[in-house]
């Protein structure tokens, strides 16, 4: 789902504001059509001239609304945004609050007594940028969004969970750089590509392969995964599941670490890594 | 679904096949074309105003089955998609067939007022329902007693709400109604009586008073 999806049939609202110099060199104008080589000062409100029912200039400002939409024409997205911003709001005041009730029940303990030299809860800067957060809950979606990690949450229940063992989804209300946060998600969702639906005359695939997230240098295994994954989202609605690998081939045959491979073998057993 | 689900959902007027694919929408979402299931009812609340007074109940429990299922909104993206497509050319429509035209407006208000967003209205449908109501209150439109019963019937329905959302538009959606009641042409005096009451009941705060009940309500026969 793009953020700027365009409406093949309706004319966008312009604003009164000058066009910027660099609209000029664009490809497309503001309604998303292809802009013809020879109109240089096109911008976007000469370009679609309101009918007279659409004088306003913005439909989805409301005086009493939280605030400016995105100029998104197509109802159905509109909507699915507003439900994720409502949804981003909710979570981050739970997630204050989660903060909140644990410095609290810290405080309650360590009067009572606590011999641990805790650091003191120094109140960390959240996340709180809409637009950030809304593009990280996209993100995490389209991970949620698969067999695999329908697999991975009924198998592991998160009380069951062993950290540096089982993925676990960024946390998006921290502050992260950019590229940190998209290389968390990419390992984040390669990881859980263990909890594929096993392959068609896959080999039982019952070893453990011990791998500590946190250092594996997955780069090119990571962007594989994540594009062909968000086109199978993109192009497919129905689509839930992300491609398996092809696996046990390479891996009997050449009898060395291949981290890809290794990767996609499900966790069963942890109790046997050292 | 027996005949309680029949009523509820209203879908009497459908042939059994559509009956059928609505009854698995609803209990098994992600098995049937979703996107034709949108359409299906779409189409028939242009023809069928029953359907249109009620249809949003339905188009509600299957967005939550699908959310449920496979945590999926493709049902509600189609339909919106199509309530937009339709309002684009709700001119056109209107002066094909004054009854879908009817339809259409009852329908959008059901929408909104049934589909909502984390216990928020559709913010998305604000400004164009209030197109389709400012139309309605059009001279052209006010001249016809169906399209006057239409606008009071919607504002009843959804004025409260529609008036949170955006006030500035009622304030001059209603200005439009008292110069329509006063100065208005060719208003019959049922519309005169529609118009009369609605103006009363928003100027109670969108609440039905003792003496307008008396007023308007109590003469009328059971």
């Amino acid at each position: 789902m793009s953020f700027r999806q365009r409406s093949p049939h309706g004319s966008t609202r312009s604003s009164p504001q000058h066009p910027p110099r660099w609209a000029q060199a664009r490809k497309r104008g503001a309604d998303g059509k292809r802009r013809r080589q020879d109109e240089p000062e096109s911008s976007a409100f000469e370009e679609n001239k309101p009918g007279p029912e659409d004088s306003r200039l913005d439909s989805f400002t409301t005086p009493e609304g939280p605030g400016p939409r995105s100029r998104c024409l197509d109802w159905g997205t509109a909507v699915e945004e507003d439900e994720m911003r409502t949804n981003v709001h909710k979570e981050i005041a739970r997630h204050r609050r989660k903060l909140l009730i644990n410095e609290f029940s810290r405080e309650r303990k360590s009067s009572s007594g606590s011999s641990d030299s805790k650091e003191s809860t120094v109140t960390v800067e959240l996340e709180t940028d809409e637009v950030v957060l809304m593009r990280r809950q996209k993100q995490i979606n389209y991970g949620k969004n698969t067999i695999a990690y329908d697999r991975y949450i009924k198998e592991v229940p998160r009380c069951h969970r062993i950290p540096g063992v089982h993925p676990r989804t960024p946390n998006k209300f921290k502050k992260y750089s950019r590229r940190s946060w998209d290389q968390q998600i990419k390992l984040w969702k390669v990881a859980l590509h263990s909890w594929d639906p096993p392959t068609e005359g896959g080999c039982d695939l019952q070893e453990i392969c011990p791998v500590d997230l946190g250092e594996m240098e997955t780069e090119s295994v990571g962007s594989n995964s994540t594009e062909s994954q968000t086109s199978c989202q993109d192009n497919d609605d129905t689509c839930s599941g992300t491609p398996t690998k092809v696996r046990h081939v390479d891996y009997q045959a050449e009898g060395e670490f291949d981290l890809e491979v290794c990767l996609s073998e499900p966790l069963k057993e942890f109790d046997t890594v050292s | 679904m027996g005949e309680t689900g029949k009523e509820e959902y209203k879908i009497q007027s459908f042939d059994s096949e559509t009956q059928k694919l609505l009854k698995t929408a609803l209990k098994d979402p992600s098995n049937v074309d979703l996107e034709k299931v949108a359409n299906i009812i779409v189409d028939q609340s242009l023809k069928d105003s029953v359907f249109s007074k009620e249809a949003g109940r339905i188009c509600y429990t299957i967005i939550q089955a699908e959310s449920k299922q496979v945590g999926q909104s493709i049902f509600r993206r189609s339909l919106l998609n199509r309530l937009q497509q339709e309002y684009k050319e709700r001119e056109e429509l209107r002066t094909r067939s004054l009854q879908a035209w009817i339809c259409y407006v009852t329908f959008i208000c059901n929408i909104f007022d049934y589909l909502r967003v984390n216990n928020m209205p559709m913010m998305a449908l604000v400004n164009p329902v209030y197109d389709c109501l400012f139309r309605l209150a059009q001279p052209d439109s006010l001249q016809k007693e169906e399209e006057v019963d239409c606008l009071v019937l919607q504002l009843h329905r959804i004025g409260e709400q529609l008036e949170k959302m955006n006030s500035q538009r009622m304030d001059e959606l209603f200005s439009l109604l008292r110069d329509g009641f006063l100065l208005q042409e060719g208003l019959s005096s049922l519309s005169q009586l529609l118009l009369l009451e609605i103006i009363e009941f928003r100027a109670a705060d969108w609440k039905m008073t003792d003496a307008a009940q008396k007023y308007y309500y109590s003469e009328v026969t059971d």
